[in-house]
């Protein structure tokens, strides 16, 4: 008798094993997930950062009142602009960057920013492996919102994929948020503000 | 008995390693609807399907002056320009080439500059048979990126299993730096119109 109870315990547990571990699984699982989570981490904002397809090094953020690097305000308006030294970091030109910065916390006109180049004021152009070059984003405002001294801008980065799952081709996929770099935005007066249009 | 379970064991090991194999080694659906090169030299008159193509020279320089709705531009850059004057002909229909990529030597794609905005020379090139026509494709890209590279032109970016030129530059004559013989201060666009 004793030894038929035994077996009964050990068909149950050879039985059960599988439901157990799956239970203990899902409810560690469920546990973790239910932790606050992690806040994006500050990034240095005077070193580089490497953001998927980019080499990111932000050099300087101004409130220009007039026209910057070609890019047009209508009248009442401002611009944020960040000034950004890009590389691509992939083996062949491209221009995904649009979805790189958000300024966190601004009400925006428009949810994409205008791109120059600040070389000759060229509108999103390519940007080509290897070659840094420094780009300014400009994001329209309207004339009476208020900039904090110090702005935060979100960076988000996309993975690289050998191959994506509907064709097999490789590409860039996924968009997190990987950090954030805080910036100190310095409001220029009219006069000075021209000095960076072309 | 032991024999035929051993000969089994081999079987299946080697159907399991022989799918694997084909796995690994399929060809990506990328590669498998790619480009069809077609190779040439410099001089050397490529044909593509819809396209013959002739690389006569290449000119290197640090800035380039165009013209721009009357207006002059100067245009700088961190590299090289290399401004390739091709001359072109359609093979049978009248149609238009509208890609170049320069193929650095490891494999590195630099596509056309978009930094000089429209110009009648540069792509798309509208092209006819019978009728040679000079196109320039403009790169800008770093020095290291010239000896060994190769131009690739093609009738459109995205164009899956159709041909593209490839004409291997190994003709450029470079200095004992690896750096381009003669490289221009300034070259005009609109000088030789």
């Amino acid at each position: 008798m004793f030894k038929t109870a035994r077996l009964k315990f050990q068909t149950w547990i050879t039985a059960g094993a599988g439901t157990i571990a799956a239970l203990f699984v899902a409810g560690l699982m469920g546990a973790f997930g239910a932790l606050p989570p992690h806040a994006p981490p500050q990034l240095p904002p005077d070193a580089g950062i490497d953001a998927g397809l980019w080499h990111l090094k932000p050099v300087r953020a101004y409130v220009s009142r007039a026209k910057v690097y070609g890019v047009p305000l209508k009248p009442g308006q401002k611009a944020l602009v960040l000034e950004v030294d890009l590389t691509n970091r992939t083996a062949q030109s491209d221009k995904a960057y649009f979805n790189v910065f958000t300024p966190d916390g601004l009400a925006l006109l428009d949810g994409l920013p205008m791109i120059a180049l600040t070389r000759d004021s060229t509108l999103t152009p390519e940007l080509h492996p290897g070659m840094t070059e420094r780009m300014a984003y400009v994001w329209p405002l309207a004339g009476d919102a208020i900039v904090p001294a110090n702005l935060s801008f979100g960076i988000i980065a996309e993975l690289f994929k050998p191959r994506d799952n509907l064709y097999g081709t490789p590409g860039w996929f996924n968009p997190t948020r990987l950090g954030t770099v805080t910036l100190p935005v310095v409001d220029l007066p009219v006069a000075d503000s021209r000095k960076g249009g072309s | 008995m032991n024999i035929r379970a051993i000969g089994n064991l081999l079987i299946l090991a080697t159907t399991v390693a022989l799918s694997y194999g084909m796995q690994v080694s399929k060809p990506h659906y990328a590669e498998l609807t790619a480009p069809i090169p077609v190779d040439g030299a410099v001089h050397d008159t490529v044909r593509a399907r819809s396209f013959a193509v002739r690389l006569d020279r290449v000119v290197f320089a640090r800035t380039l002056k165009s013209d721009q709705f009357g207006q002059e531009k100067l245009l700088t850059t961190s590299g090289l320009w290399a401004v390739v004057t091709t001359s072109l002909t359609a093979t049978s229909t009248s149609t238009t080439v509208a890609d170049g990529t320069w193929q650095g030597p490891t494999g590195l794609r630099y596509h056309q500059s978009e930094r000089l905005g429209y110009r009648q020379d540069m792509p798309p090139h509208s092209i006819d048979p019978g009728l040679e026509r000079r196109g320039l494709f403009i790169f800008e890209m770093p020095p290291d990126q010239i000896p060994g590279a190769s131009l690739l032109v093609a009738a459109r970016r995205f164009g899956p299993l159709d041909a593209q030129a490839r004409i291997s530059l190994d003709a450029v004559p470079t200095g004992a730096d690896g750096q381009p013989a003669d490289v221009l201060p300034q070259y005009d666009l609109d000088a030789r119109l």
